[in-house]
């Protein structure tokens, strides 16, 4: 275990946790974009910088991927990381200005809309890049989307911007996007995601479309199950419960 | 031939001097410039000579193309040797014509073709060896040093040449050995980081893994770097030995060479070198006995700019876009598919069998305490002798381009010179005495990167030089960083609004401010120092981005729109020169009388003040 100080707090950590796990555990707040607990760290959108001495070493460090592995100091809100933090958003929101995500972090930030000459025209774009989708995406072990082209230009997109057919509507991609660039509309009983458009199947128990089929055979477990009804996860919530309460009673009352 | 032993080696090599034999030898420069004028076509008319006249090749005479010699701006090169030992002498800008005279004077009769000879513009008279040209004189070669004297594609003149021998002094040295003379030698990493290759030997060398890797970085895209490419065309086996030495240090059996595709060449000659290494036991299993395995395999990029970042290089050699990753975790440790990796710029790795060779004391000797060695630049932009040189460390930079240079073309003024590529920066006149090095260039908020070397003249706008590598970085960022992606484009928005006179007040204060930002939070090495181009020029060139801004003049008189033009009747001779270049017949004038521009038709392209040989036309204000 090593011990570091962030904001003049102490922690004890496992040699290896992040700058940002660390402080999480200490209750201190840091703004994140690119991250998400449930993918693998990238560090592209630069917002969750600190400051780190390590050996009298001042320098600046992204918290999500900053591996501690000695007895460092961190400070999470110095002029120099508010000046970093400042500069991202300024840059992001002069992109995706209708973002509220990113006017929300900009009033926190006390960030000015840079002049005109700066302001992305055209098409809202509410997209920063960040590629939380296509980590989803990949990690579910689809990568139906990723980036395509470079620079300036980058964006995600399915191959050559046409509906993919490896994709299973899953909505994953959608889920984990922090500024809601993905849009996933759903009516009459289909979901269109992507530009591909899924028929929903409906809940066996409560009659509501709730998965595409291609998502509900991606799903399938691979072993024989009791209940072979589709259930949409709340009505499985609710028959899982009733199982368990049924168990407990043949426990009790039988055996 | 199968070398099992290094007596095997040594033997064959003892075989090679002794059957050498007293005949003139003839080298033909087929490096990039010289064979796009033509020189294969020398080389050609060479061979046909000789068997016209009866003569036979490696009996009366030994003719060979090789690779970059260097002074490419005195191109088509043409070396020539009479006799083992004797003096060399060069031929420049040689034609295919010129053939039957060199063969009938030269090469038979002794004597010297005097109007090929380098003519020294200061004594007015010829030189006829190399090393009395001052733009060879003043250079240490040790990277360089087969470039122009061996067939790349011969196996036996690399060995002849002491190739190989390197690697088998370090196969009896032991790994421990090898990277403690690394690490004393001083060596740094000639990519332009300039990190201790001793030190990232040693850290790949201890960590313990099923796999590690050696990769060559050969991805060089600096806009008029060729260093690397000279090397791997000219002289491939010196840098696989090079790398056969690293894997041997570090532990890696397998090699790969990241090189770009853009560069044919290199990519033929290399796999050819390997090829023939490989036939005769110097790669492959149990090399010269010594139980040590090692094999290269070349990876071709595809021309990504971002790709000669170290991570990005990785990540593309794994099949995937070349994206950077952050580099908390250090490539040594988890690098080429999680596996350990030693990444090294070509450079860097033919520096190692001299090093091995001739010991680290030897290596230390040249140079400057901190940076010791010699490096290998690309002196091209507006320089006489433009072409490959390799200097100590230390060499100034006023040595480079005046003394090896021959000063700035048309004897304009210098104005900056910009060393480091797109990440690098410029320097002023005042820096020219500065000794060139990693520290000393960084202190100048320049850098050394691979080695690309521009001079500008006069005429040369810094705001438009800054512009030129954003725009450029621009292009090639690859987007995944927030500063880099989105920064860079505020950056170019405002170098474009100064260039074309629609700057606003501050935005210079602007600039700054933003590009300090990418150089502090970018992710990686392209992005933090994308910023340098415009910080160093600001820093040293203040008046030109406040006059831009404020006045909207460019003094230089290249940012079209920004200046006008006037004739200075006291110098102009009346040459009718710029009437005739003149594109929209604004300049005019009666012959051997000074000539006018008429302001108003005037559209400033700037092609009369290129084309005046007696720099009559001034740049003015446009109210002036």
């Amino acid at each position: 275990m090593i011990e570091v100080t962030i904001d003049g707090k102490k922690i004890e950590v496992e040699k290896g946790t992040t700058a940002l796990e660390a402080a999480e555990a200490l209750g201190i707040e840091i703004p994140t974009l690119c991250y998400h607990p449930g993918l693998p760290a990238d560090g592209n959108c630069r917002l969750c910088q600190v400051e780190v001495i390590d050996r009298g070493r001042k320098s600046l460090a992204i918290s999500c991927m900053y591996p501690i592995r000695g007895p460092v100091e961190i400070f999470t809100d110095t002029e120099d990381v508010r000046r970093a933090r400042k500069f991202v958003i300024q840059l992001l929101i002069a992109r995706s200005p209708q973002s509220p995500v990113l006017q929300k972090l900009a009033e926190e930030y006390g960030v000015d809309v840079p002049d005109e000459r700066f302001v992305q025209k055209g098409e809202v774009d509410l997209c920063i890049r960040c590629g939380r989708c296509v980590r989803a995406c990949a990690e579910l072990g689809n990568e139906c989307i990723d980036f395509v082209s470079r620079g300036w230009e980058k964006e995600v997109n399915t191959p050559f911007n046409e509906p993919s057919k490896t994709c299973i509507g899953c909505g994953s991609c959608a889920e984990v996007c922090p500024t809601g660039a993905i849009v996933v509309t759903e009516k009459d009983g289909t979901r269109t995601i992507w530009d591909r458009t899924f028929r929903l199947v409906a809940c066996d128990a409560c009659g509501t479309p709730f998965a595409t089929e291609e998502q509900l055979e991606a799903a399938k477990p691979e072993f024989e199950q009791t209940d072979t009804r589709v259930l949409c996860p709340r009505c499985r919530k609710i028959a899982e419960a009733r199982t368990i309460v049924l168990l407990d009673g043949a426990q009790g009352g039988h055996v | 031939m199968h070398f099992a032993t290094i007596k095997d080696l040594d033997d064959y090599r003892a075989g090679l001097v002794a059957g050498e034999s007293d005949i003139p030898r003839i080298w033909v420069c087929a490096g990039p410039g010289c064979l796009a004028n033509g020189s294969m076509n020398i080389y050609n008319a060479i061979l046909a000579y000789v068997d016209e006249k009866g003569l036979k090749v490696d009996v009366d005479l030994k003719a060979e193309a090789t690779g970059c010699q260097g002074f490419c701006e005195r191109g088509p090169l043409v070396i020539l040797r009479l006799k083992k030992g004797g003096d060399e002498v060069l031929y420049q800008h040689v034609r295919e014509k010129d053939v039957p005279e060199i063969m009938e004077r030269t090469v038979l009769t002794g004597e010297l073709v005097q109007r090929l000879l380098y003519r020294d513009p200061a004594k007015k008279q010829t030189i006829s060896s190399p090393d009395g040209i001052p733009f060879y004189s003043r250079q240490r070669h040790v990277v360089l040093k087969n470039l122009g004297r061996i067939n790349p594609l011969s196996l036996d003149d690399a060995i002849l040449a002491g190739g190989y021998a390197g690697l088998a002094k370090a196969l009896a040295m032991g790994p421990e050995g090898v990277v403690k003379v690394v690490k004393d030698s001083g060596l740094r990493g000639r990519g332009g980081g300039g990190f201790p290759t001793g030190v990232k030997w040693e850290s790949a060398a201890v960590v313990e893994a099923p796999q590690k890797f050696v990769v060559v970085n050969g991805d060089e895209g600096d806009p008029g770097a060729f260093m690397d490419r000279a090397v791997m065309e000219g002289d491939p086996h010196t840098m696989l030995e090079g790398l056969a030495i690293g894997g041997y240090a570090v532990g890696a059996t397998r090699g790969i060479i990241y090189v770009r595709n853009e560069y044919p060449l290199a990519v033929e000659h290399l796999r050819l070198a390997i090829e023939e290494a490989r036939e005769v036991g110097l790669l492959g299993k149990n090399i010269l006995g010594s139980g040590f395995d090692f094999d290269i395999e070349i990876f071709r990029g595809g021309g990504a700019f971002v790709c000669g970042e170290s991570t990005a290089l990785m990540t593309s050699i794994e099949g995937r876009a070349g994206v950077p990753r952050v580099k908390y975790i250090r490539s040594t440790e988890k690098g080429l598919w999680d596996a350990p990796a030693v990444l090294n710029n070509v450079e860097t790795w033919a520096n190692i069998p001299q090093i091995v060779l001739k010991g680290a004391d030897w290596f230390k000797s040249m140079g400057t305490p901190k940076s010791t060695g010699t490096k290998v630049f690309s002196l091209v932009g507006k320089v006489k002798n433009s072409g490959l040189v390799e200097v100590p460390m230390g060499t100034t930079l006023r040595t480079m381009i005046f003394d090896i240079g021959g000063g700035v073309t048309n004897d304009r003024e210098f104005k900056a010179v910009q060393t480091g590529g797109p990440s690098g920066g410029c320097l002023p006149a005042s820096e020219l005495d500065r000794p060139v090095d990693f520290d000393q260039l960084k202190a100048a908020g320049s850098m050394m990167g691979s080695g690309g070397m521009i001079v500008m003249d006069d005429h040369t706008c810094m705001v438009n030089v800054a512009q030129y590598f954003v725009d450029f970085l621009v292009e090639e960022s690859c987007g995944k960083c927030t500063p880099c992606r989105e920064g860079l484009k505020a950056m170019q928005t405002l170098l474009h609004g100064l260039t074309s006179g629609k700057a606003r007040a501050r935005d210079t204060a602007l600039l700054k401010g933003i590009a300090e930002n990418v150089r502090d939070t970018a992710l990686c090495g392209l992005g933090k120092t994308a910023a340098n181009p415009v910080l160093s020029t600001m820093h040293w060139f203040p008046e030109e981005y406040e006059e831009h801004e404020k006045e909207g003049f460019c003094r230089a008189g290249v940012c079209s729109g920004l200046y006008a033009l006037e004739v200075d009747p006291e110098v102009c001779t009346g040459c009718t020169l710029c009437e005739k270049v003149c594109p929209v017949g604004a300049a005019s004038g009666e012959k051997k009388r000074p000539h006018l521009i008429d302001k108003k038709t005037c559209i400033t392209c700037g092609s009369c003040l290129d084309a005046c040989r007696f720099r009559a036309i001034k740049v003015v204000r446009r109210s002036e």
